[in-house]
């Protein structure tokens, strides 16, 4: 029965497959605006200048920093969020459509909108900071704590979306197992450590999956808040990427930056992946699930 | 009777439909002749050439329709928007309006289109020395200059007689200044890592007497002793206290501030500044004057060359009627009109002493001395990473995070890199 799952993996295969390949061929190849915009083999040229690129690296601390921090504070907020809409409770059902709100606007323009709530002297957060007494933060204009904005930005867009993953799987566990805990006279948060968690294992998995692929491809949220400033600070790899291939017409470098993008994103998931599979057999090993 | 009456109204209808519908289509055979021609312009300049689009469009009624796009604020918005449509094949604009730092790369990109057909070489002649560099590429003329701009440096008339003219003489009069409780700094320039910050470096690395980088023999001047004391000397501002810690996230407009209000004895900045310092609210009006960057006594001075001009991009049907828009916006008469309502530095050499431009803008005559000090920077397709990979390092110099002779190491590495990287030379 194998071959049903053809149509799939050939369209998988086109979509994903080929540009990858043609990218990772470009990556050996000179393809600049003094190329004439044409490919020319250039050896590895493109790969040596990428290890000791800085700037390749100093993204990759960022986009992995941003993307663990801001999926993490998801995380938590996701599950404590999930818990609340999985209640029994009056205007559940209103919370529960109104929680979706950020994911659903279009990132474009909720950044533009964090940008403004950031914007030093006239945004709303600098106005706070005044009627406080506090001194002015300039988020935006500080290259050791602008990322931290973005962040802010990135949780309170997305962890609706994670919420809504995990509320399915709360949905999922029956709710018998819970009373038959607390008959046991196990507390709250000990039925949420031994029976909650180890059920949602897999969700879980899903949900950090998706989220840490999508955090680390960030583009759209840095384009518009910060443009990868101040001094570059919050400037993602795909960022760099782009103003290879549009600002400085080096195709090549750029196909580079995305092929080591993909390599790190990978390693990232599987590492995920594998720690998810061990917490499972660890689980099981201790009866727990 | 009745049906000739008939027949007479049916002719005349006929006839009165055959005049209305020849006059139509006479009237858009006539709109047809009427050519588009876009011009994709920064916000503020699309402003500023407003009046003479309208006066354009009223001397070439019926046959060209000049509008100009206004596009983003920021410079690299522009470029970005620009290059997005030219990567696809046809972009919606006839010209462009260019950075002086863009044209190798739009030229090698294959998206300008020689304006040798308009516009002579001679022509040049009239234009002051500094503007001339930067308009062709490989022989051909391929943007025309609309402003100039160049580096300068503002110094405070009410706190000495005479302004530095050696990096060692601008160090002593802002320690003295300093020590005397004038003003708390010495000296405000563009220490952020963008590119103004290159345009500072190379005015020094002129100054000490290297050179950045030369496509044309492939030398890279960073790692060598003028390239390295312009870094240093940059960076001890800061260490020295001559220019305030700060400078290193410094723009334009920081610099400006921070001059405007009485803060320090020197400040690095384009013409636009002088026009702001002369303010009602400007603590240092009428106590400001302009000369050129300071420079080793063997070295002459440098400025940074930043023009904007106009181009034609491959692809337009109307190439011609776009020839005679450049050809308009950029004549002397358009110069001066922006001259008197923008307070734009003019190209021409003769405006320089108009009379009347003189009431308006007194400095004309420094500008024009430091149009022939005009240093342009590296004329290479891949200005923007180099450029780049320079403010990274010297930034990083100018906060302390690395020692200048490294930073400077570190440029020239990734420099050499880039360059080779893309398929260059070396």
């Amino acid at each position: 029965m194998i071959y049903l799952l053809l149509p799939a993996f050939i369209l998988l295969l086109l979509v994903y497959g080929a540009p990858m390949l043609h990218y990772l061929w470009m990556s050996f190849h000179a393809n600049s605006v003094l190329t004439g915009l044409m490919p020319e083999f250039n050896g590895g040229a493109n790969w040596v200048r990428i290890v000791s690129d800085g700037r390749f690296w100093q993204d990759a601390i960022q986009t992995g920093r941003f993307a663990v921090v801001s999926v993490g504070v998801e995380f938590i907020l996701a599950v404590a969020i999930a818990i609340l809409l999985d209640q029994r409770w009056r205007g559940r059902g209103t919370v529960r459509a109104v929680t979706l709100i950020p994911w659903a606007l279009p990132t474009t323009v909720m950044a533009l909108g964090w940008r403004w709530i950031f914007n030093s002297p006239y945004g709303p957060l600098n106005q706070l900071t005044d009627l406080v007494g506090i001194e002015t933060l300039n988020i935006l204009s500080n290259p050791s704590i602008s990322w931290i904005a973005t962040v802010i930005g990135d949780v309170w867009k997305t962890t609706p979306f994670m919420a809504l993953i995990l509320l399915a799987g709360l949905q999922s566990i029956p709710k018998d197992l819970y009373e038959a805990f607390k008959l046991e006279g196990g507390g709250n948060w000990l039925c949420l450590r031994d029976v909650t968690l180890p059920l949602l294992q897999p969700y879980i998995a899903i949900a950090l999956i998706f989220r840490l692929a999508q955090a680390f491809g960030v583009f759209d949220l840095i384009q518009v808040m910060t443009g990868g400033g101040p001094a570059s600070s919050t400037e993602s790899l795909s960022l760099y990427a782009y103003l290879n291939a549009m600002r400085f017409l080096d195709f090549g470098y750029s196909a580079t930056l995305v092929v080591a993008s993909f390599v790190l994103l990978t390693l990232v998931c599987a590492t995920v992946w594998i720690i998810a599979g061990q917490w499972q057999q660890i689980n099981q090993k201790f009866g727990r699930s | 009777m009745k049906f000739m009456q008939l027949r007479r109204t049916t002719t005349t209808l006929l006839i009165v439909l055959l005049v209305v519908m020849t006059w139509l289509g006479l009237k858009t055979a006539l709109a047809s002749q009427t050519v588009d021609v876009k011009v994709l312009m920064p916000a503020p300049f699309a402003d500023a050439t407003k009046p003479l689009v309208d006066q354009f469009n009223q001397e070439h009624h019926g046959h060209i329709r000049l509008s100009v796009v206004k596009g983003p604020l920021e410079t690299e918005a522009i470029s970005d928007l620009a290059i997005s449509s030219l990567l696809l094949g046809n972009p919606p604009f006839d010209a462009l309006l260019m950075d002086v730092t863009w044209v190798p790369k739009y030229a090698k990109a294959g998206w300008l289109q020689p304006l040798d057909q308009w516009f002579e070489k001679a022509e040049f002649e009239q234009l002051a020395k500094g503007v001339q560099p930067g308009n062709e590429f490989e022989g051909q003329i391929v943007r025309w200059p609309f402003v100039a701009s160049m580096g300068l440096l503002y110094w405070r008339t009410d706190l000495m007689d005479s302004p530095p003219r050696t990096p060692d003489e601008l160090v002593n009069i802002s320690k003295q200044l300093q020590a005397d409780q004038k003003v708390p700094w010495g000296y405000v320039w563009q220490g952020r890592q963008y590119e103004g910050l290159s345009c500072v470096y190379l005015e020094m690395i002129h100054g000490f007497g290297g050179i950045w980088y030369d496509p044309s023999t492939g030398t890279i001047g960073l790692d060598q002793k003028p390239g390295l004391a312009a870094a240093n000397w940059l960076t001890n501002l800061i260490k020295d206290g001559i220019s305030p810690q700060a400078v290193a996230n410094f723009a334009e407009a920081e610099s400006l501030q921070s001059f405007k209000m009485g803060e320090s004895a020197f400040m690095r900045n384009w013409p636009y500044a002088w026009a702001e310092l002369q303010k009602e609210d400007s603590s240092v009006k009428g106590k400001v004057a302009v000369t050129t960057m300071v420079a080793t006594s063997e070295e002459n001075s440098a400025a940074t060359l930043g023009s904007w001009g106009l181009s034609i991009l491959n692809g337009t049907k109307h190439a011609d009627e776009t020839a005679t828009a450049i050809r308009f916006l950029t004549s002397q008469s358009a110069q001066r009109t922006l001259a008197m309502s923008h307070g734009y530095t003019p190209t021409s050499t003769e405006l320089f002493n108009d009379p009347e431009l003189l009431t308006i803008n007194p400095i004309l005559p420094e500008l024009s001395i430091a149009l022939n000090h005009a240093i342009a920077r590296p004329e290479t397709p891949l200005y923007a990473q180099i450029s780049d990979a320079l403010q990274r390092n010297l930034n990083s110099s100018l906060t302390g995070e690395s020692p200048s002779n490294q930073s400077m190491q570190e440029t020239e590495i990734s420099t050499e890199y880039i360059i080779k990287s893309a398929g260059g030379r070396r």
